[in-house]
């Protein structure tokens, strides 16, 4: 009896998708409804799969009907690159900011001023550490600059402007050139680095500005790497 | 994978192995755009590798935590682009429906690839097409009870991978 009744449900079972889709002919579905009545196993396995049908509306058949979207084979690479910076930056910003806390006393001298330069860097080359001065209050900005074959890579660290502000960063040359350097938003409760880049090399970058609004803040660069002297200035601009 | 373990570069380097495709299908459905879709995946890795200490795979899958994440990139594009013009590019049109009744279609259409070509066959051209069970199965050179069968199965199928992919009904 069992067997005959499995084979019993088997047989309406395999109808159970097109009633699900409401495509059933009468007569086939008042056998199959009249089955489910008396066996609960079948009408659970109709609900179900009626949750299912229900859904098929929803997608569009000219999107599946292609294969799925692929992204860039470099996509993977950038995410690591990003990745890769970042933690990076979070390295030397951490080491820089020890650097500041040992230097505290002669940063407090110099009050408006600090560049900060420590060992670091690849090849032996010294990484430039620059702290912009003469901020309105709550304003931060830090930037350590890179040198690189193509340039330099700049690491900047806002804090304090308007969230969503657009920031664009540049280095000024030793003609006085702007030399552009990227963009970044600033967030509120963001504490990362933008990471930026510029064809301008290191030895001749004499100041980095940042854009912030419609403000410029701007910073030099003593590229030689000798003893801090800097100024931070605060232009408007026209 | 262990609490916070998203925090080391190899588990996001296989993080996006597993995940990347499905993530970048879902944003490429909702934004219609492949420039913004990677920028939207790219986002997501990026504040997955930042809170990588709270993720908990207690309380959720990595997938399930990635797909969150992606919908807050989302939605946070999608305000950006409000002040812009939409972009279509390669034929697909962004989604203009909420996101996540985009999320459920962009989940069957997915479940809908993944299910044999049999069933998707008869479930295309009898729901979506909306032809004759009869007329398909003489194309096919199958019974009409055949199709039936299919369809049956086809939905069986769908069921199956759609609570793989974590849909609860």
């Amino acid at each position: 009896m069992k067997t005959d009744r499995s084979d019993n449900c088997r047989d309406w079972r395999l109808l159970l998708g097109a009633y699900a889709l409401g495509d059933l002919p009468e007569e086939e579905r008042a056998g199959l409804e009249a089955h489910l009545e008396g066996c609960p196993e079948c009408r659970a396995e109709a609900e179900s799969l009626d949750s299912v049908a229900r859904l098929l509306p929803l997608a569009d058949l000219d999107r599946f009907s292609h294969p799925a979207p692929q992204p860039s084979p470099d996509l993977g690479r950038q995410i690591a690159a990003t990745i890769g910076n970042e933690r990076r930056a979070g390295r030397r910003r951490r080491r820089w900011r020890a650097g500041l806390a040992l230097s505290g006393a002669v940063a407090a001298a110099a009050a408006v001023l600090a560049i900060v330069v420590l060992p670091g860097g690849g090849g032996g080359q010294p990484e430039q550490h620059v702290k912009f001065g003469s901020l309105p209050g709550g304003i931060q900005i830090y930037a350590t600059l890179e040198p690189h074959a193509y340039g330099t890579e700049i690491h900047m660290y806002v804090k304090g402007v308007r969230s969503g502000t657009l920031c664009r960063v540049y280095l000024r040359g030793p003609r006085g050139e702007r030399v552009p350097a990227g963009t970044f938003t600033y967030r509120w409760g963001d504490d990362s680095t933008a990471v930026l880049s510029s064809a301008l090399d290191l030895s001749r970058t004499r100041a980095i500005g940042v854009h912030a609004g419609n403000r410029t803040f701007v910073a030099p660069v003593d590229a030689a790497g000798a003893t801090a002297r800097a100024k931070s200035n605060q232009e408007d601009l026209t | 994978m262990q609490s916070g373990a998203l925090k080391r570069e190899r588990d996001v380097r296989e993080a996006y192995a597993a995940h990347s495709g499905e993530l970048y299908g879902f944003a490429m459905r909702s934004l219609g755009d492949s420039g913004l879709a990677e920028e939207a995946v790219q986002e997501t890795f990026v504040r997955a590798w930042r809170a990588g200490d709270r993720f908990d795979p207690q309380i959720g899958s990595l997938r399930t935590w990635l797909f969150a994440i992606l919908r807050n990139v989302v939605i946070d594009l999608g305000r950006a682009r409000a002040v812009r013009p939409g972009v279509a590019e390669g034929g697909i049109e962004p989604s203009v429906e909420p996101l996540e009744q985009a999320l459920l279609a962009w989940q069957i259409e997915e479940a809908m690839r993944r299910i044999g070509e049999d069933h998707r066959h008869v479930l295309v051209e009898t729901h979506y097409r909306g032809r004759p069970y009869a007329e398909v199965a003489a194309e096919l050179g199958v019974p009409e009870g055949t199709v039936k069968s299919r369809v049956y199965y086809g939905l069986r199928a769908l069921r199956v991978v759609l609570e793989e992919m974590g849909y609860e009904d």
